[in-house]
């Protein structure tokens, strides 16, 4: 248990902390790419459908976990799940929760500094004549795409290992150290004085910057009779119907609705750990998820596309699709820019937007390994945070070095920060409905709630949850497993990515192995085989007045 | 844009605005969690 007590300062903060850490990239970049490949309009049927039987219903299982585990004094996905499962599987099962914000983190942050970089670049051509990222709108449009694929395969490094240190730090370097600074000392501030009070800040601010972007987009003037505003807009929401039949529509609005809302995390766990008793969580959690949905259906659904749209016309769109996130974000959306009227201004805006996006989602990253950290070895957070800056320094500085084709980058996103949510949801769905059991499970989610959560809502955690999330990672296994451990074989980079994995998972371990005989020392219930100090009743004579 | 993706888009739109601001609303009236009502001292309070 850690000697600093962290609390959240306001319902509010803790709201827009959680929203903050699940509006990310993708619900500008990855969404829309989404929802026009898997029937358009059609394909908000299934979403919906994700979003309230399965991404909702989920995260309420996890608010009530984090909480119920904070009333034991643990804030650690691993310590919690002990407690919810009751026994050493749920809670070495449980590390996964630390693992995916600690690994996701160390591409994140670099990506971060991308946005950042980028918008800064916007920011300069507004007071400079040369054309932004060098892209000159006089050129053919193959001549701006190729610019700004190289611009963006030159600022990241994409061309070879170490391609950013050869020549002195590369831009992107420094950027990245500074965004690694930022990060750090936000969260150090502690989650009321730094991650609360920034995502106050950073989540308004976002809002912002995307509704005059929006606005932008939506008067734009027409580039032809094909390219409008309108048909942009078409492009993205007319529907396709038959896509209704298509199982993989279905699977794509799960995944999409499971990655949006960060379920499975391990962050929600973590934050809703530091909320009172009798703090509500049900409306909590509701009003986190909307506030994603409206940064991912609202916005993400409104700009993107149509911008493109209007600028590239079909064959462009549909070829900025099919680039996928960091495609249509880095690489096709400035030629985007570069013909839009006030296009640097904008750009810079849409970047720094984007920047914030990552940030309030990056700081959620170091928090769960913090609070492992803190409790597992008992030490002050001064102390944890150097340790989690020496991870994150070697995790992220392998990204940065390893830069070449994204491969480690892209090794960390498919094994942690995709096929791993999915395992760790199942993890908690199962430790929740099968073994806390949903009796208490609804008791403890509706102390101090201000909403009802409906009865068939518990039905689906129990059943459709994990039926959903199993059959999930059977077909992964089936379909997609073989091909990415041959993958493995094939690349040196991506072997010593998984082995560097391996390496914090092992670090995770041992940790966790010195945490679990602390905690039993020091008489803390680690299995869960009892309720929480403030439930059970006065002992015996305990607060009986002497006769 | 034909009709039927103009209705998808606004109701699209209509569900999460409409929820994101009563959501809001119903947090930013909610009683704060540490306002309790003491019963008077003559009650034990």
């Amino acid at each position: 248990m850690s000697s600093d007590k962290q609390q959240w300062g306001s319902r509010l903060g803790v709201i827009l902390a959680v929203a903050g850490s699940a509006v990310g990239l993708g619900n500008f970049l990855r969404f829309p790419g989404q929802a026009a490949d898997n029937g358009g309009g059609a394909f908000m049927i299934p979403y919906f459908c994700a979003l309230l039987f399965l991404g909702i219903p989920i995260g309420w299982a996890e608010w009530t976990m984090g909480r119920y585990g904070g009333r034991k004094g643990f804030h650690s996905a691993p310590a919690i799940l002990g407690v919810i499962g009751r026994g050493s599987w749920a809670r070495y099962l449980g590390l996964i929760g630390v693992l995916i914000p600690l690994g996701v983190s160390f591409y994140y942050v670099f990506i971060e500094a991308w946005c950042l970089s980028y918008a800064i670049e916007y920011a300069k051509a507004l007071f400079t004549d040369t054309p932004a990222l060098g892209i000159d709108a006089g050129a053919s449009l193959s001549a701006q795409t190729s610019a700004s694929k190289d611009f963006f395969a030159t600022t990241i490094g994409r061309s070879g290992d170490g391609v950013l240190f050869a020549d002195g730090l590369a831009p992107i370097v420094w950027v990245f150290f500074l965004v690694f600074a930022i990060n750090l000392w936000l969260v150090f501030r502690g989650l009321s004085g730094g991650i609360e009070t920034f995502c106050k800040w950073a989540m308004p601010a976002m809002a912002v910057c995307a509704v005059f972007v929006l606005i932008r987009v939506l008067t734009l003037p027409a580039q032809s009779e094909e390219q409008t505003v309108a048909n942009g807009l078409g492009y993205m929401w007319n529907p396709n119907y038959d896509k209704l039949l298509d199982p993989k529509a279905w699977i794509a609005a799960a995944g999409q609705i499971f990655f949006s809302l960060s379920v499975g995390f391990g962050v929600i766990i973590n934050y809703a750990s530091y909320l009172k008793r009798k703090d509500d969580l049900v409306l909590s959690g509701l009003t986190a998820s909307a506030t994603n949905e409206l940064f991912e259906v609202g916005f993400g659904g409104m700009i993107t596309l149509t911008a493109a749209f209007v600028f590239l016309g079909l064959a462009g769109t549909t070829e900025a699709v099919a680039g996928g996130t960091f495609g249509l974000g880095f690489s096709t959306l400035p030629v985007v820019f570069a013909h839009m009227p006030l296009g640097n201004l904008f750009g810079a805006l849409w970047f720094f937007m984007l920047f914030l996006a990552a940030i309030t989602s990056s700081i959620s990253m170091y928090q769960p390994t913090m609070a492992f950290i803190e409790e597992a070895l008992g030490i002050p957070r001064k102390q944890a945070m150097a340790f989690v800056a020496v991870l994150g320094l070697i995790g992220s500085g392998w990204c940065v070095w390893f830069s070449g084709g994204m491969v480690a980058l892209g090794t960390i996103d498919d094994w942690v920060g995709t096929f791993l949510i999915v395992v760790l949801a199942a993890v908690q769905v199962i430790a929740f409905g099968w073994v806390f059991g949903l009796e208490r499970g609804e008791k403890e989610a509706h102390e101090g709630a201000h909403l009802r959560i409906p009865g068939f809502i518990w039905f689906i955690i129990k059943y459709v949850a994990p039926l959903y999330l199993l059959i999930t990672i059977g077909r992964f296994c089936w379909l997609t497993l073989p091909g990415w451990i041959e993958g493995l074989g094939a690349n040196a980079v991506a072997r010593n990515t998984m082995i560097l994995i391996a390496a914090v998972v092992a670090l995770l371990a041992a940790l966790l192995a010195v945490g679990t005989r602390r905690w039993r020392a020091q008489g803390l219930d680690v299995d869960g085989e009892h309720p929480p100090e403030d439930e059970r009743p006065a002992r015996a004579g305990g607060n009986q007045v002497k006769s | 844009m034909t009709l039927a993706g103009l209705l998808f888009m606004v109701l699209s739109l209509a569900f999460v605005w409409g929820l994101t601001i009563w959501c809001f609303r119903k947090v930013l009236t909610a009683p704060a969690e540490d306002h309790v009502v003491k019963p008077p001292d003559s009650l034990g309070g």
